[in-house]
């Protein structure tokens, strides 16, 4: 079953340049995608279509059997996206409030909203860090907050640009920790990123995009060699013919 | 990891954090509205109390001077006006224009005005969560039917929440700009013109990312609003408040 469809997808922008070029594929429940490409492929605007942040100029996008273009508000409760900037996505003075933003937004009663707060925290691991200013978090902390808030209105599909970027060590691991948790409890999980070392091991498929369009398609191990045509590093355990190897491990 | 300014929402439990935001809001009319007949020594009484609150809940002074440097240039050309503009006996006729004693006691009162209120504006806005603010407002537009109360509220939120936002960034703006040696320029048209530009630009660029990750968490007017309730302690600090305005008239 299909919880994303993509039909003939194209975005223009205003000034006539074409981002998305006739994108066509669909995301089964519980998959988990890695969209990599090189900057200005078309990644970020692509994931926009999902939860109804862009509307395509030319083909349809269906979350859940709905059109995107007809019900915005419905796509965002079922693809929550976590932005690459994830200052830029906190909203709430505290930690707490800004899990409850979004909860809040769904108009649900107090006592859900705090029962949510609680579950996205936990799940997180940022319960202790309820009260505390989410601009004095560190970067880690700040990209987990992004996905707590995210979780806490309950999404299907768990929709991350570029998660990575600007994470040092531990908070890279913990964010790649969280996202496979995630996936483990039966999220659909989509990915952008152009560094596919950190990710593709956990990843179901693998969707390269260049200029617009989709350039490959297929299970990380059949086109994992292809990345480098396309200006996305090898990941090194492929390089040397190791095989699929976690970051983590 | 950010730095937080004197504008910033400080979590806490202090008194002040307690008290309605509807009665704080009230505060700030009462006090705005006495500052206007109140007595240098009052106004004097009624901004001690403010430092005083501003210690109590974690700001420190130091800070507040530092983020409004600016202001305090504004706040000397606004007394060098007045002190410069008002009738009386010339007390000296430097450049050909005459200072008198009236106008450095206006300029010194309109001063202090205004600095009473932005210590009262800072006290409020360390204290009280914009969704507080937000339903504070939303509640006292309530009676008037042709306001949009929601809406009003929640622009007035929004900017609440996003001043200590635009601070940071001119505070990061400025640092860039003194890597670069910006102080060399002793032009101070120049350096306003190569602060504000590029100040504007990442504040309306960051505006937009945030409108898109409120709508990305589908963000309207209509939303589950912040519960407010007042107990005896707002009514009693209410009583204080009068009280106090009463004796900046009278001291």
């Amino acid at each position: 079953m299909n919880i994303i469809e993509i039909k003939e997808l194209s975005h223009m922008f205003s000034d006539g340049t074409l981002v998305l070029d006739n994108i066509d594929f669909s995301v089964k429940r519980g998959e988990f995608i890695v969209i990599a490409g090189r900057n200005g492929s078309g990644k970020t605007t692509l994931l926009r279509h999902l939860n109804g942040l862009l509307f395509p100029t030319g083909g349809t996008v269906l979350v859940d059997g709905v059109s995107v273009s007809e019900n915005p508000v419905r796509a965002r409760r079922v693809v929550g996206m976590v932005f690459q900037d994830s200052d830029t996505q906190i909203i709430g003075e505290t930690v707490r409030e800004d899990v409850a933003f979004g909860p809040e937004n769904l108009c649900l009663d107090r006592n859900e909203i705090e029962q949510r707060i609680s579950d996205a925290l936990k799940i997180t691991g940022l319960i202790s860090l309820a009260d505390a200013r989410p601009h004095l978090l560190s970067g880690g902390e700040k990209r987990r907050l992004a996905i707590a808030g995210v979780l806490a209105m309950k999404p299907e599909v768990l929709a991350f640009d570029e998660p990575f970027s600007n994470l040092d060590y531990p908070g890279t691991r913990q964010v790649l920790k969280q996202i496979i948790e995630l996936h483990a409890s039966g999220r659909t999980i989509i990915i952008t990123t152009h560094d596919l070392e950190k990710v593709i091991a956990h990843a179901d498929r693998l969707i390269i995009m260049k200029d617009g369009k989709i350039a490959r398609t297929g299970s990380p191990e059949q086109i994992i060699s292809d990345t480098e045509m396309f200006g996305i590093k090898e990941p090194y355990f492929s390089r040397m013919g190791l095989g699929m190897i976690s970051w983590l491990s | 990891m950010a730095e937080l300014t004197s504008f910033s929402y400080r979590p806490g439990h202090s008194f002040i954090h307690k008290i309605d935001t509807r009665f704080k809001l009230l505060f700030i009319v009462i006090i705005g509205f006495s500052s206007l007949k109140a007595s240098m020594s009052g106004i004097l009484l009624l901004s001690l109390i403010a430092v005083c609150g501003l210690v109590m809940v974690g700001i420190s002074l130091r800070q507040v001077v530092r983020d409004l440097y600016i202001f305090i240039f504004f706040l000397i050309f606004i007394f060098a006006v007045r002190a410069f503009s008002a009738g009386g006996v010339a007390l000296t006729n430097p450049f050909g224009m005459s200072l008198t004693y009236d106008g450095l006691i206006e300029g010194s009162l309109v001063c202090l005005r205004i600095i009473l209120i932005v210590l009262i504006g800072l006290l409020f806005t360390s204290t009280t969560r914009t969704a507080e603010v937000k339903a504070a407002i939303d509640w006292i537009l309530r009676p008037f039917p042709f306001i949009p109360g929601g809406r009003v509220a929640t622009m007035t939120g929004l900017m609440m929440r996003f001043i200590p936002v635009i601070m940071e960034q001119a505070r990061e703006t400025s640092s860039a700009q003194k890597a670069r040696s910006i102080e060399n320029r002793k032009n101070p048209f120049y350096r306003m013109v190569k602060f504000s530009i590029p100040l504007l630009e990442r504040t309306f660029y960051n505006a937009g990312r945030i409108s898109m990750a409120m709508e990305a968490r589908c963000y309207s007017g209509k939303r589950t609003g912040q519960k407010l309730s007042s107990n005896i302690n707002d009514w009693i600090s209410l009583l204080v408040i009068i009280s106090l305005c009463i004796i900046s008239f009278l001291v």
